[in-house]
């Protein structure tokens, strides 16, 4: 259990992150911010207000279908004042069109990328920044300037985007989507796409360089492999889907043809967008999954007191993820008329990719049986992320397989699977790692009732929402249908949504018990205790809550890996069932000890 | 900096892509009624800026070598030589429009400007870059031909600051790169 470091080793690490000093001057401060904690705050927030704007569009959308045609109630007036609330077609477009591009890409993302790779990696590999701290600085502003593109879209004529989260021309070129908004939000695309690629420069690199001695890539937590996983796929993709908005407005804009064609003369291919798109896109639902199932191998750990189940295995199903994303993409184009053989390669890739997430699935089980399981309020979350993503999973499978995709595409079933794997996962495991990072944040301590309400609402909610969706879409519901009940052969399916719609509205509803519970504890929670879990890893054994302005006074020395719980020698000799990755057994040697020089 | 080639790489490989589909889809290349891209000037600016691309190396060697206005002579060339790429670029857009190529004339023109102008455009954003070393170089020159410290001398000199030097370096010898592929797929084949 003990690793040999030169002394030399440690000295060059001290130097090669001098401690930076804490600046005084309010701007520097608290709005253009290095310190990696600090942005990590400001993303957050940035993800959490469009969490609830997304939040608001998904419940329009299930009161569309719930009650076509009828106001909606309380806003409606405000929202659409020339129908007395109703919503109209074209708002309807721009409706879901919007929730989708806002949750994945200006909530989702900023939270679970933004703020929880700012947070966790420097703090859980031992550094003291981020490798480049003002290019992260840049990111984050980049990013802001994103979403008020966003925002902007949504004040101009014609409205915002409404051309689907997917974008396909002809429908997005000005033939289809003439206003303003859908250039505007594409060009936020762009934007935000620069400020995650800025992002993904500097969390690889920091993970490269500033690992703090003895932590070997072995001894990572599961988080931080997630995270790093993630930005590779950013740094790689991300131009993808850069490109493809380009070529889109400069058709839109300055009259090239890329993807214009037919009717309105031109000779470019609106495929290739798709193919674009989803070379983008299939890698980027696992950017969206990667640092999920990080916190979740964790999180099963930490909360079962057993050592993570076969821990390499999961972290190499990591990585053959990661390798495998780049080549399924066709599975979302079986029906665009592509050659049966490519089809059948696509298929057979697909099938693939889906034996590392079982991996993974079996090591989670594994790791909970027999465990002393601890049903903390991030517990109980990450264990509703398995149960979710597990169900997801399943759906994806039917979805996979071309002959059943060709009934399934375009239905609710899809918009069903995506957000149970994605959109549920995600949100469930972003709130997981709040719960479980928020002692570290803010140094104080979350209610755990609330918490508890909290989690029943989302989960019970997300799992019921999506199964209903599931079912629609089993029974022939098309997706993105204005009022789906005018097809006879679905008539019948409006009391499903409505059913649907309650749950969804229960869900939302109890998305107030988090945020009555966050900001009480921001202002009135208990002081947390240093280590609020009992965990071994470096962010909760060597820094205060919340933690100094460079982290570490030493940068710690790292002994073991960060799933020691229950070990029989530690428990006998310390009288405790965890480890800390730098903490010493006694008479345990080979650590070299530098005080901090600067 | 190798990351954020890469993704530059990918963001040049797509079009590229796009511009390979395309073609592979016309009828015919050049599309019927437009006249052949020229050869000629896309040629010359190939050797301009490989030969920015050179001077760089030489200026790297004299800085590690120690023989600092060596250096600074070379950075300056690199610089002037991007400078002309630029030029001819402008150039060849103005010729290419005379000869009834416009960005709205079809897929030929689509990928065309787009492509050289995204070029252009990073080519720009490494002149930018060269202007503040050579001003940083020729000032650490002057000062100490004057025989004074460099203002603000905590900085360092030129050969203080060789890491990002050839940072700078890779960045601009990938838009080079990038260039060359483009030449060869745009206008030789
Ligand atoms: C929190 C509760 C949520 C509810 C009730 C909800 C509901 C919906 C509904 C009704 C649609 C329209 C489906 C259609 O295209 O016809 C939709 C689409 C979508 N949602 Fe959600 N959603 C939620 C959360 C999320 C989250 C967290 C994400 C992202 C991670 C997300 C991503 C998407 C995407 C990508 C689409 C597709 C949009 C399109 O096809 O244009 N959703 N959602
Ligand atoms: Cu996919």
């Amino acid at each position: 259990m003990s690793s040999v470091m030169t002394k030399a080793d440690v000295e060059a690490a001290q130097h090669l992150q001098h401690a930076h000093v804490e600046p005084k001057d309010f701007l520097r401060r608290y709005v253009f911010s290095i310190d990696h904690k600090y942005i990590a705050k400001q993303f957050l927030w940035a993800g959490l207000i469009f969490l609830l704007v997304g939040g608001i569009l998904a419940m329009l959308i299930r009161w569309q279908w719930a009650f076509p045609m009828k106001p909606v109630p309380g806003v409606g007036k405000m929202l659409f004042p020339h129908t007395g609330g109703v919503i109209t077609p074209p708002a309807y477009n721009s409706i879901f069109t919007m929730h989708g591009l806002i949750m994945i890409f200006f909530a989702i993302t900023p939270i679970m990328i933004g703020c929880f790779g700012n947070f966790c990696i420097p703090l859980m590999i031992g550094a003291r920044d981020m490798a480049f701290p003002r290019l992260n600085m840049y990111s984050f502003w980049v990013f802001l300037l994103s979403q008020m593109l966003v925002t902007a879209s949504f004040f101009v004529e014609l409205g915002a985007a409404a051309a689907g989260w997917t974008t396909y021309p002809p429908l997005s070129t000005n033939v289809g989507t003439p206003g303003l908004g859908q250039s505007l939000v594409v060009l936020a695309l762009f934007v935000t796409g620069i400020a995650s690629i800025m992002g993904a420069i500097n969390y690889i690199t920091t993970v490269i360089r500033f690992r703090a001695p003895g932590m070997t890539w072995m001894r990572m937590p599961a988080t931080v492999w997630g995270l790093w996983l993630t930005s590779i796929l950013n740094a790689l993709f991300v131009p993808v889907l850069g490109s493809a908005g380009l070529m889109l407005l400069f058709d839109r804009h300055f009259g090239t043809q890329f993807f214009v064609t037919g009717a309105a003369g031109g000779i470019g291919d609106p495929i290739l967008f798709q193919h674009l798109f989803w070379i983008f896109g299939h890698p980027e639902v696992y950017i969206l999954i990667l640092p999920i199932w990080g916190f979740v191998i964790d999180f099963m750990s930490f909360f079962a007191r057993k050592p993570a189940y076969w821990y390499k295995g999961s972290v190499f199903a990591m990585i053959a993820v990661t390798v495998l994303s780049a080549v399924v993409y066709g599975h979302h184009m079986f029906v665009t008329g592509m050659s049966p053989l490519l089809g059948q390669a696509f298929m057979l890739l697909t099938l693939v990719i889906s034996v590392p997430a079982e991996v993974l699935f079996l090591n989670w089980l594994h790791t909970m049986w027999k465990g002393s399981i601890r049903l903390t309020v991030p517990m109980l979350f990450a264990l509703g992320t398995v149960f979710v993503f597990g169900l997801g999973g399943l759906t994806g499978i039917y979805l996979g397989t071309i002959s059943t995709d060709l009934y399934l595409h375009d239905t609710m079933w899809v918009v069903g699977h995506f957000h149970l794997t994605m959109a549920s996962a995600a949100f469930l495991g972003s709130f997981a790692a709040l719960y479980f990072w928020f002692p570290k944040m803010f140094g104080r301590q979350m209610n755990q009732k609330l918490g508890n309400v909290h989690f029943w609402f989302s989960a019970i909610g997300v799992t019921a929402v999506f199964c209903g969706q599931l079912l629609a879409g089993y029974n022939g519901q098309q997706r993105r249908l204005y009022d789906p009940f005018q097809y006879t052969y679905i008539a019948h399916l409006r009391g499903l949504n409505q059913l649907t719609s309650y749950f969804a509205f229960a869900l939302m509803l109890g998305q107030l018990a988090f945020i009555v519970n966050f900001f009480h504890a921001i202002f009135a929670g208990k002081k947390a205790e240093k280590n609020a879990w009992d965990v071994g890893t470096l962010e909760w054994t060597h820094c205060d809550s919340p933690p100094v302005y460079h982290n570490f006074d030493d940068i710690p020395t790292v002994l073991r890996g960060p799933h020691e719980y229950n070990h029989p020698e530690v428990l006998e000799k310390l009288g405790k069932d965890w480890i800390g990755q730098a903490e010493r057994m006694p008479g345990e040697t080979g650590e070299v000890i530098v005080a901090a020089a600067e | 900096m190798v990351v954020a080639l890469g993704s530059f790489g990918i963001l040049f490989a797509c079009l590229l892509f796009m511009y390979a589909a395309l073609r592979s889809q016309a009828v015919a290349w050049p599309p019927p009624g437009l006249p052949e891209l020229p050869l000629f000037l896309p040629l010359v600016n190939t050797g301009v800026i490989a030969g920015s691309s050179a001077m760089f190396v030489l200026a790297l060697d004299a800085l590690e070598g120690g023989r600092r206005s060596r250096a600074v002579g070379f950075i300056a060339s690199t610089f002037a030589l991007g400078c002309v790429f630029v030029g001819l670029q402008l150039l060849l857009w103005s010729r290419l429009a005379d000869a009834g190529i416009t960005m709205r004339t079809g897929a030929l023109g689509t990928v065309v400007y787009v492509l050289t102008a995204l070029h252009a455009l990073h080519v720009v954003g490494g002149i930018l870059a060269l202007a503040y070393w050579l001003a940083f170089g020729l000032r650490d020159v002057l000062a100490s031909a004057i025989g004074g410290a460099v203002r603000g001398g905590s900085r360092g000199g030129l050969a203080a600051h060789s890491t990002m030097l050839r940072l700078c370096g890779m960045y601009w010898h990938f838009v080079g790169v990038v260039w060359v592929v483009m030449f060869v797929t745009m206008f030789l084949l």
